[in-house]
């Protein structure tokens, strides 16, 4: 169950980075920074929230009493469904909403930077950014991070009921995002986008407006990122600044687009329930055997095992395991009846052709 | 540090993630040495070097110029280096958790400073030695790069490969050597930042902010422009914190790394190219004008 949830989000973030890196070729080196933002803002603003609706009171700042009165919030939310579905989705709301902002401050250097200076530039944020939620406890509580209330109270009705119902809404969200892309890809936008990337000057003299699109990418790419951050926190309770280290929230992801393919949406779902599928037995084998290893030492060879994958799959199979397909053209049958009734239109109505070549 | 950093980037054109792990190396180096056999980090100065070197070869021969050679692209370069990175994050935390094991060193994966500094006029050595040994690289590379044969081939082969290709310069041998340097100089520095501050496995990859903005600030295009972005930014974090610090109060200390942050952000659209795209004549003519202005005002003003 754990597994899937964790998919889910997995394939959401790395669906959007697909977006930025593997079709307008932005390679976005800061990704834990917008999905810890969207994180960051549900989990402050989603506790004090529901605290100040039920009524309860508390003394100096949230975080440090939250341990105290988690209990009693809990209590009071799994009664009260439709607050809680509430606060949640204005929890989810504000995450794309605080993403696309970073989004949006990113842009401003992504358009007129070459790739290496933007990768330095984001990579750099992105540290920055963990080091402000680490230092600066008003936003999730500093060092220790913060607990957030269970929103998903009320689907507790029996074992592991809160895990179907969340499984069910990451699955929506997940499958969502993904017709969307899948959607973006195969539109005219999603071939303007691979020709911005592979060939800017070109496009532009086409007359695609290459700095505006790169622009939307980003955004709408770190609001959906944003989401899933916020998702991942409603998920596990809490949030904490350590949790947006580059090896746990950046580096994933690339991994997961390369080993299933850049610029290929299904290679990427494929590349992301590799990925978590190996994390996850890897957890478990590391549960088994505790004894022998030090966990410690297990999550360091992780990070060892899944570099050397990358390391790997960049030399042997660059093209990951689905290559990107090329883009689909209509059946030769479907053009000609395209233009005969064009042809026929068009002695009636002249504009008609207009709107089939746009 | 961004000597190293700016020396992999002329070389290869690939911004080096991992390279603040070659500091971690350093660190660790010295943080061995320290605990196993009681020698000051000082000491392990020679080796760190030794170990930075050889696991910088070692990551440009072994990953880097494979990859290039099979044709893969600038952004595949830099997910590779990322990849090392990580998986120097890993490599430490195991050795760490080995010489917890077996030499029962319980602080290994973060450690404070480290003994074994000596003290001049009261201040700790190293204020003195660091400096010291930044001017002595600068100095040495400026009269390796200047004076010396192979270092001429250097800028060569840095300046226009294939020409120097053609005239029978070992461009690979270079490379190689500017690698080895790049790693030598990280995990020295690294060895240094042990006396100084608390290690820990991640510490270089928290530096990158710093070692990028550093390399960014002095223009990734110059080895001089580096040194001088390192003292730059260095100093304007202490001082600019400081200075916030007496200002705002202690509150606003914790954003001390985002002026790195800032500094690069305006460095990269203002001045892409660094400070040493600054051209000096521009500026003396500049000066100049504005004298000769205040000059002939004044004299007019006499005249009257």
């Amino acid at each position: 169950m754990d597994l899937l949830i964790i998919y889910a989000i997995y394939l959401v973030v790395s669906l959007t980075l697909n977006l930025e890196a593997g079709y307008s070729g932005i390679p976005n080196f800061g990704k834990a920074m917008f999905v810890a933002g969207g994180a960051a803002v549900a989990g402050s603003v989603s506790g004090r929230l529901s605290a100040f609706i039920v009524g309860i009171s508390y003394s100096g700042d949230y975080s440090n009493s939250a341990p105290i009165i988690i209990n009693r919030l809990n209590a009071a939310l799994s009664l009260n469904p439709i607050l809680s579905v509430e606060i949640l989705l204005l929890g989810i709301l504000l995450a794309a909403g605080i993403g696309a902002a970073l989004g949006y401050l990113a842009s401003y250097p992504a358009i007129r930077l070459r790739e290496d200076y933007l990768g330095m530039l984001l990579l750099a944020s992105a540290q920055f950014f963990q080091i402000f939620l680490r230092s600066y406890p008003p936003v999730i509580g500093g060092v220790q991070g913060i607990e957030i209330p269970d929103f998903f109270g009320w689907a507790n009705t029996g074992p592991g009921a809160r895990d179907v119902v969340i499984l069910g809404v990451v699955t929506l969200f997940a499958a969502s995002v993904y017709i969307y892309f899948e959607r973006i890809a195969r539109s005219p936008l999603g071939r303007t986008l691979r020709a911005i990337r592979d060939n800017e000057v070109a496009s532009r003299a086409l007359g695609k407006d290459d700095v505006a699109i790169r622009k939307r990418v980003i955004i709408v790419a770190s609001a959906i990122s944003g989401m899933a951050g916020a998702l991942l926190t409603f998920y596990v309770e809490s949030v904490g600044p350590d949790t947006w280290s580059r090896q746990d929230w950046t580096f994933p992801f690339w991994v997961i687009i390369i080993l299933g393919g850049a610029a290929n949406n299904s290679g990427v779902a494929v590349g992301a329930f590799t990925y978590a599928f190996i994390l996850k037995t890897t957890d478990r084998a590391k549960f088994l055997l505790q004894g022998i290893l030090p966990s410690t030492t297990f999550n360091y060879l992780q990070y060892l095992t899944f570099a050397s994958l990358l390391v790997l799959v960049l030399a042997l199979r660059p093209e990951g395991i689905f290559p990107e397909k090329p883009s689909l053209t209509l059946k030769r049958q479907t053009v000609a009846a395209i233009i005969e009734t064009n042809a026929n239109g068009l002695e009636q109505k002249p504009d008609s052709s207009a709107k089939e070549n746009s | 540090m961004a000597i190293g950093l700016t020396l992999t980037y002329l070389t290869t054109k690939v911004p080096n993630f991992a390279y603040g792990s070659f500091v971690t190396i350093g660190i660790y180096t010295a943080l061995s040495f320290y605990s196993l056999y009681g020698i000051s980090p000082y000491g392990a100065l020679p080796f760190a070097f030794l170990v930075g070197c050889l696991s910088s070869v070692g990551m440009y021969l072994g990953i880097l110029r494979t990859l290039a050679r099979r044709g893969s692209s600038l952004v595949a370069l830099m997910i590779a280096t990322l990849a090392i990175d990580i998986a120097f994050v890993g490599i430490f935390g195991i050795y760490s958790d080995y010489l917890y094991r077996v030499y029962h060193i319980i602080y290994a994966t973060n450690f404070p400073q480290l003994p074994g500094d000596f003290s001049l006029f009261g201040v700790p050595g190293i204020a003195f030695v660091a400096p010291c040994s930044l001017a002595l690289i600068t100095l040495g590379l400026w009269t390796l790069l200047t004076k010396a044969k192979f270092g001429v081939a250097m800028r060569a082969s840095i300046e226009n490969p294939s020409l120097a290709r053609v005239l029978g310069i070992n461009v690979e041998a270079v490379y190689v050597f500017a690698w080895m340097l790049a790693g030598g100089f990280a995990a020295m520095s690294g060895a240094y930042y042990s006396l100084w501050l608390p290690g820990g496995i991640d510490v270089g990859s928290k530096l990158i902010v710093e070692i990028f903005a550093s390399s960014v600030l002095g223009g990734l295009a110059s080895i001089y422009g580096a040194a001088l972005g390192g003292v730059i930014i260095g100093a304007s974090e202490i001082l600019i914190t400081t200075a916030g610090v007496d200002v705002f109060g202690s509150s606003v200390g914790i954003y001390q790394k985002g002026i790195p942050l800032v500094l690069m952000i305006i460095t990269l659209l203002v001045l892409p190219q660094g400070l040493v795209s600054l051209r000096v004549g521009k500026i003396l003519r500049l000066t100049r004008k504005l004298r000769s202005f205040r000059l002939s005002k004044y004299l007019r003003l006499r005249g009257t």
